[in-house]
């Protein structure tokens, strides 16, 4: 599929990522310079690396292919689903973070509540990203087994050395740097393909009209309110209570990969612009996810799965050079995602499980070293178990329901815990467990409580519900904490005009 | 109740208009924000129109009001 310009382009991207992360290397001397990057960052490398992480080559091909059947609405994740979540975080949480000198988000809640609530939470973190990352070495071999001709091995080993080289080296300032190659590779190489498929269709106006007389399953194609009875997975309701309320929230504020590069910032009013400025470049990733698969409706239509949408319209569309371009694209996003989780994750072991529970108090050097071997130990991990991905080709879809279930309890436990001051450690590791127990049950029991194709966005909901209720009686009935605990943990008016240090 | 049944009598129309005061309730609250809180982290001196992140919120509001306007 690939020609000669194209092998150049890969190759290329490939090797100028690895040398752009290893010059980070020299700015690598602490534990926080490895987990914080030194407290040192702008705002526009954080806010572009905060876009980047999220989408993934997975994220392309799947959002394409749900554009391909249910249309525009997809969109709502990336513009409802992350700005109003994104401003909260800004203004709200992120500063509590920063001006607490956290490093990991399960860190600020066993400051909130307990060490259990946040072993508990950590814990879930690290399994989930261990996992998912497994299932990353193993999509981007595939893809370089299916346009470059690499044996899997090979290419698992090909990415996992490139990214697992800057990232044990040169640590999360390394990360966000090459995220910012790989947001402006992403942009070029996606705008690439909407322009020219743009010009394929002839034009927006003339592709809005060729769907419109495809048949009445394009009615609401356009429509970015899907109507409450819709049997897509994206009915208004979901999209509003599920997305809008829970999981953006949950994602934005609680999700350690994102709020770690805020954390990073040189100075508060970075902090608070990264998420800010990453928020309008979230508007933009619809245009190069959605779009393509809209336009596919036109170029290719009947295709019996909506994930060829994209490939189709590579293989169709794009001219040799520009095909290196977007596969260099598709890379970037791999490799964006898998140097977010190998960072993230070596954070959460060595802060929220080896610090407290292994070695405490060993000096600054040590626990950098320990951040180091764990990246390389969640390497080898990601290694050996990215087979699993063949064998069980649903695994992908499964950690992302696995996520869902505790989406909403943790989003219900971090919410009252900076905004109630009565919520004490009892209401929230009830809330977490009953709320991860009740979407469990929810998801078992789908088909019975639910009458669209994937509720998702509903479980979300009532288990966030759930936790949030849980978290307000179990509270009230049990012993409050002091003033004193609750110092520089929980909002106050002071924070928005004096209360500068916590 | 767990599919929101209670609430198919709302209309597509008017389900935009709720996401569309949303974004206006956003807007409000972050206009009553503080202008030192949003200045927090840059010195006096260097405090310009361009860095009040009040203005690149109601900007990013602004963009996404009128995508869910338009579709």
């Amino acid at each position: 599929m690939l020609a000669g310009i194209d092998y150049f382009i890969v190759i290329a991207y490939i090797i100028g990522m690895l040398l752009l992360g290893l010059y980070f290397k020299k700015f690598v001397n602490s534990s926080e310079d490895y987990f914080l990057g030194g407290k040192s960052l702008p705002f526009w490398a954080i806010g572009m690396s905060i876009v980047v992480s999220d989408i993934g080559a997975l994220d392309f091909v799947g959002v394409s292919g749900q554009a391909y059947r249910y249309g525009i609405s997809v969109g709502n994740f990336d513009w409802v689903g992350s700005v109003p979540a994104m401003l909260l975080a800004a203004f709200i949480f992120i500063p509590y973070f920063w001006r607490g000198g956290m490093y990991t988000i399960p860190e600020y809640l066993g400051r909130r509540y307990n060490q259990k609530v946040r072993t508990i939470a950590s814990v879930t973190w690290i399994l989930f990203f261990a996992l998912d990352l497994g299932v990353l070495f193993w999509a981007s071999a595939v893809l370089l087994n299916v346009l470059m001709g690499w044996p899997i091995w090979i290419s698992i080993v090909a990415t996992a050395g490139v990214v697992g080289l800057y990232t044990y080296f040169g640590g999360i300032t390394a990360v966000i740097m090459t995220d910012v190659v790989q947001f402006v590779i992403m942009f070029i190489g996606g705008f690439a393909l909407v322009f020219l498929s743009l010009y394929e269709v002839g034009g927006w106006d003339n592709m809005v009209d060729k769907i419109a007389t495809m048949g009445p399953e394009y009615r609401n194609h356009f429509d970015i309110i899907q109507p409450q009875d819709t049997k897509s997975p994206f009915p208004w309701t979901g999209i509003l209570f599920g997305l809008t309320f829970v999981m953006a929230n949950a994602y934005m504020i609680g999700n350690q990969s994102i709020v770690q590069r805020c954390l990073t910032a040189k100075n508060e009013w970075h902090a608070k612009a990264s998420m800010i400025f990453g928020s309008a470049l979230k508007m933009f990733i619809p245009i190069l996810v959605l779009f393509p698969g809209l336009m596919a409706v036109v170029v290719h239509p009947g295709l019996a799965d909506g994930d060829q949408a994209l490939p189709m319209m590579i293989k169709s569309i794009l001219p040799p050079g520009l095909v290196g371009l977007m596969f260099a694209a598709f890379f970037a996003g791999l490799m964006s995602s898998v140097d977010s989780l190998l960072n993230s994750t070596a954070t959460l072991f060595t802060k929220d499980i080896y610090e407290p529970f292994i070695k405490k108090g060993a000096d600054d050097k040590h626990y950098l070293k320990v951040g180091q071997i764990t990246t390389l130990v969640l390497l080898l991990i990601g290694v050996a178990t990215s087979p699993i991905s063949s064998d069980f080709p649903g695994i992908y879809v499964a950690i992302q329901t696995f996520m869902s279930y505790f989406q909403g309890p943790i989003f219900a436990i971090l919410l009252l815990g900076i905004f109630w001051k009565r919520t004490t450690e009892w209401g929230g590791l009830s809330a977490l467990v009953i709320g991860i127990g009740f979407a469990v049950y929810l998801n078992v029991f789908k088909e019975q409580f639910f009458t669209i194709e994937d509720p998702f966005l509903y479980i979300s909901w009532w288990s966030f519900l759930l936790g949030f209720i849980i978290n307000v009686v179990v509270s009230l009935l049990t012993k409050k904490h002091t003033e004193e605990q609750l110092k520089g943990l929980v909002f106050s008016s002071k924070i928005l005009v004096e209360n500068k240090k916590l | 109740m767990f599919n929101f049944d209670w609430l198919s009598g709302v209309s597509q129309e008017t389900a935009k208009m709720i996401f569309l005061s949303l974004y206006a309730l956003i807007g409000i609250l972050v206009l009553l924000l503080p202008t030192e809180y949003v200045y927090e982290g840059i010195a006096k001196e260097d405090r310009h129109w361009w860095n009040n992140l009040k203005l690149w919120s109601i900007a990013v509001l602004c963009i996404l009001a009128s995508i869910y306007n338009h579709f």
